[in-house]
């Protein structure tokens, strides 16, 4: 089993961009996300989003992929849409009506258009944060990840320590999958139990032997860390060199540009 | 220490905190160029070895030392890690670990970095590397999709570019197939072949180092047992049986059969043509009998009971990318109370194809019958009750807080009394021997008693059919032949036995009936004898054939019986007229 967002080698115009762009278009998702949030950001959302999933088109990301992403967060937007629905302040206009129920100024027993309106517009939102990370890590090889943090000035250490995360979740992903299987062998099937005995049984026979593994791990890394020369007291050598093209200045402008339109459009 | 030593260990003994003593008077030199080969059973000490010469005891490992080591020119118990580093590489069993990097040109280039070692330099170092193990080309390739045997050879060139003056390679061919082994055993002889470089290994596969070993240490408990040149150490083949260590199948024959030579130096042949001729020579003078008859053709194929596993037409496809066909159109039936030996490279299909067997993996097409029904059919729990898998590797499986628990809970999972669980239990820990230990903590056992206990678990469920997956994986010789051993008692009783290995010697032993993959099919199906037989068809999957094979089939124009897999049916068709048996 693979981590479904692993980096894949290709060729494509995302592929080649610098980090440091990719890295702009990350932190400009996060700014934009972050923006306080009205029930009239729908489009602003929308534009980022479809900026965004052109550059998942562009970089042959498989759509997939995509839904993978939209899986793991749909219970998130069920919740979200369910509980806004029912509970949203500004809600006038009701859709279903389940009772009365008057809290403050929501009434719990009917769910409103306003609600279930800016539920999905809190959806979108994640999606749109959500869906900016895997297109770098999918894009961007890890060794061009560290070189753009030297660039930022971030520590060696930090850097490596962000590094080796990403490679321990493939060790992470392939352990969990193993395990599972293990326990199936001796008829316990985590896949077949419903969530709520899963969450309260389940997970005891499958995280113990991953975090003992994972412990065992944890020190033979330290000691191919170690026994390679890391923490020695000198300035690593940068081995990537990362240059920059035309097109790298091209594609800040636009991610700039789609972000400066969705600013004044949100502000205006 | 002397001049030209690159290792110094004098009377060492060695300490881990909770006063377990893992070395004791341990004296050894090694001068510059030297390959130095370590044997012992699981805890003998190999390890710890290699930790206290290239200073991971006391920087990540403590405990307590006497004695003195030194290390070229200081002592690793003084010097921090990254000090040691630059004189000790070090190589360990599971390249998984080894490997963090996400390009094969930067794992190289780590090491040498973290010492700010300048970049041209750098990249001198990683393409010299690289050119020595051979992985030339794969550069930018992450190297967790390498195979393992590149894998391992990755690993070691990473060590490499750190320039070390001494190679700690500990069990590096242990978690690797036949072609892995073949790759990495390779790059160790071109190292060991360019001269400076002093080499310590450790390793079960005494065949291996056979002809690189200039020294070779053998321990037992943490103390040296013998010491001195492969001649001296492997005629002492009895002392090596007690202490758990495989003597070489080519000087286990000689010395059974008597045929030291003393004009030559070591007094062993040590390739199978050498020892045929040896043989041919010892019949010709009469100094050796032959007895075809006391080895019998074996019997036919148990083929008469009903089909217990039937694939039928089997296709498994792992998702990419890329995507991996893993089987293509395997046909193939099992019959109750036949022991199966599975052979075959990593990636061959061999586990795919008993994952299918025991309802991990839904083939893409075909199907998979138990007993004539399709297994679609049966629950997790009815599979596991019918059909047990033992893992390689049993630490996925164990999280109770003792062994007893660790068996109760599958016989929980399936539904039995419990009235019956607890003398099922106890008859499962009593099989394997570890009725002692029913109530300690799991991971307290040693690695082959986890397996056993991993056993246990899976024999408690009274399954129909039992499936070793690899059990001879990262085990020392003894830990394997008793795996076996449990395998042959649940054989005999009836049981269907599919066992995966890529031990030759051990499946020639146990299994009646052999499966050879290659590239996702079957390559080869028949009666283990005939299939070692086809020595051409073997090499496409590079499997060779045991010793004992090979050397029978260079004397079948003499009249031995080509049938013969092991040892013992060798020595008891070669009869020595005046016995005259080494190592005694």
């Amino acid at each position: 089993m693979q981590p479904a967002f692993r980096y894949t080698h290709l060729n494509t115009p995302i592929h080649c961009l610098h980090p440091l762009v990719k890295l702009a278009y990350l932190l400009l998702t996060l700014v934009l996300v972050m923006y306080p949030i009205r029930l009239t950001d729908m489009p602003i959302l929308l534009i980022w989003l479809g900026f965004s999933a052109l550059l998942w088109a562009l970089a042959r990301i498989e759509p997939r992929r995509f839904a993978t992403l939209f899986k793991i967060l749909l219970g998130t937007f069920v919740f979200l849409i369910l509980i806004q629905g029912f509970t949203y302040r500004g809600g006038q206009t009701p859709l279903i009506v389940l009772g009365h129920l008057k809290l403050w100024e929501a009434d719990l027993g009917v769910i409103t258009r306003e609600g279930v309106w800016f539920g999905l517009v809190l959806s979108v939102r994640i999606l749109a944060a959500t869906s900016a990370l895997p297109l770098f890590v999918m894009t961007t090889p890890t060794s061009a990840i560290m070189s753009a943090m030297g660039k930022l000035r971030v520590p060696p250490t930090a850097t490596f320590m962000f590094v080796s995360a990403l490679s321990f979740t493939t060790l992470l992903f392939e352990m969990w999958s193993s395990i599972v299987d293990a326990q199936k062998l001796r008829a316990f099937d985590i896949d077949a139990m419903n969530p709520i005995r899963r969450a309260f049984r389940a997970y005891i026979p499958i995280i113990t032997p991953l975090i003992l593994l994972l412990f065992r791990k944890a020190n033979d890394f330290q000691i191919a860390l170690e026994t390679k020369g890391f923490g020695a007291p000198v300035r690593p050598t940068e081995i990537e060199v990362l240059t920059t093209r035309p097109a790298d200045y091209f594609w800040l402008a636009l991610i700039v540009g789609v972000f400066g339109l969705c600013t004044v459009l949100k502000f205006a | 220490m002397r001049e030209d030593s690159a290792i110094s260990l004098e009377n060492v003994t060695f300490t881990y905190e909770g006063d377990v003593v893992a070395l004791r008077d341990l004296n050894l030199t090694a001068r510059r160029g030297e390959f130095v080969v370590v044997l012992g059973a699981n805890g003998a000490g190999k390890s710890t070895l290699c930790y206290l010469t290239s200073g991971i005891v006391p920087h990540i490992y403590g405990g307590r030392r006497r004695g003195n080591v030194r290390l070229v020119d200081l002592d690793p118990w003084d010097e921090p890690l990254y000090i040691t580093a630059q004189r000790c590489g070090v190589l360990m069993q599971d390249p998984e670990v080894q490997l963090f990097m996400p390009t094969l040109k930067a794992e190289l280039a780590f090491g040498p970095a973290n010492l700010g070692v300048p970049r041209e330099e750098i990249l001198r170092r990683v393409q010299e590397a690289l050119a020595l193990v051979r992985l030339e080309g794969l550069e930018e390739h992450n190297p967790r999709d390498l195979s393992g045997g590149q894998k391992q050879r990755a690993a070691l060139a990473s060590v490499l570019t750190m320039q070390p003056q001494v190679l700690i390679l500990d069990e590096p061919t242990s978690q690797l197939d036949p072609l892995g082994r073949w790759e990495v055993g390779e790059a160790i002889e071109r190292l060991k072949r360019a001269g400076d470089l002093t080499i310590v290994m450790t390793t079960h596969e005494t065949e291996e180092v056979l002809h690189l070993a200039d020294q070779v240490l053998v321990l037992e408990g943490g103390e040296t047992i013998l010491q001195g040149s492969p001649a001296e150490v492997f005629s002492q083949t009895r002392r090596l049986e007690q202490a758990g260590v495989k003597t070489p199948a080519l000087i286990q024959i000689q010395a059974r059969l008597g045929l030291k030579d003393a004009d030559r130096p070591g007094g062993w042949s040590l390739t199978v043509s050498e020892v045929a001729d040896r043989v041919r020579e010892a019949l010709g003078k009469g100094q050796l009998a032959l007895r075809p008859e006391a080895v019998p053709p074996p019997p036919a194929l148990h083929n008469s009971g009903p089909v217990v596993l039937e694939a039928r037409n089997l296709t498994v496809e792992y998702p990419g990318p890329p995507p991996v066909t893993a089987l293509r159109d395997v046909r193939l039936e099992i019959r109750q109370g036949e022991f199966v030996g599975i052979i075959g490279q990593n990636g061959s299909g061999k586990s795919t194809l008993v994952k299918c067997f025991v309802g991990l993996l839904r083939p893409k097409k075909g199907e998979v019958m138990f007993q004539g029904q399709n297994l679609r059919r049966f629950s997790v729990g009815e599979i596991a009750r019918r059909i047990g898998l033992v893992l390689q590797n049993p630490d996925y499986q164990l999280f109770t807080v003792s062994c007893r628990d660790e068996v109760r809970f599958g016989l929980r999972n399936v539904g039995v009394p419990e009235e019956e669980i607890d003398p099922r239990v106890d008859e499962a820990l009593r099989r394997v021997g570890l009725e002692a230990y029913a109530d300690l903590f799991p991971f307290r056992l040693s690695f082959g008693d986890r397996r056993k206990l991993a056993v246990a678990a899976t024999m408690a469920l009274g399954p129909e059919v039992l499936i070793m997956d690899e059990p001879t994986t990262a085990q020392d010789h003894r830990g394997r032949y008793q795996l076996a051993e449990l395998a042959r008692r649940f054989h005999e009783e009836g049981g269907t036995v599919l066992m995966i290995t890529h031990d030759v010697d051990l499946i020639a032993r146990y299994a009646q009936r052999l499966i050879v993959m290659h590239e996702g099919r079957i390559l080869l199906d028949g009666p283990t004898p005939e299939v070692f037989a086809q020595v051409e068809e073997l090499r496409k999957s590079f499997v060779v054939p045991p010793v004992a094979a090979q050397l029978a089939q260079a004397l079948a124009p003499l009249g031995v019986p080509p049938h013969i897999t092991t040892l013992d049916e060798l020595t008891r068709v070669l009869v020595p007229r005046t016995p005259q048996v080494e190592g005694e």
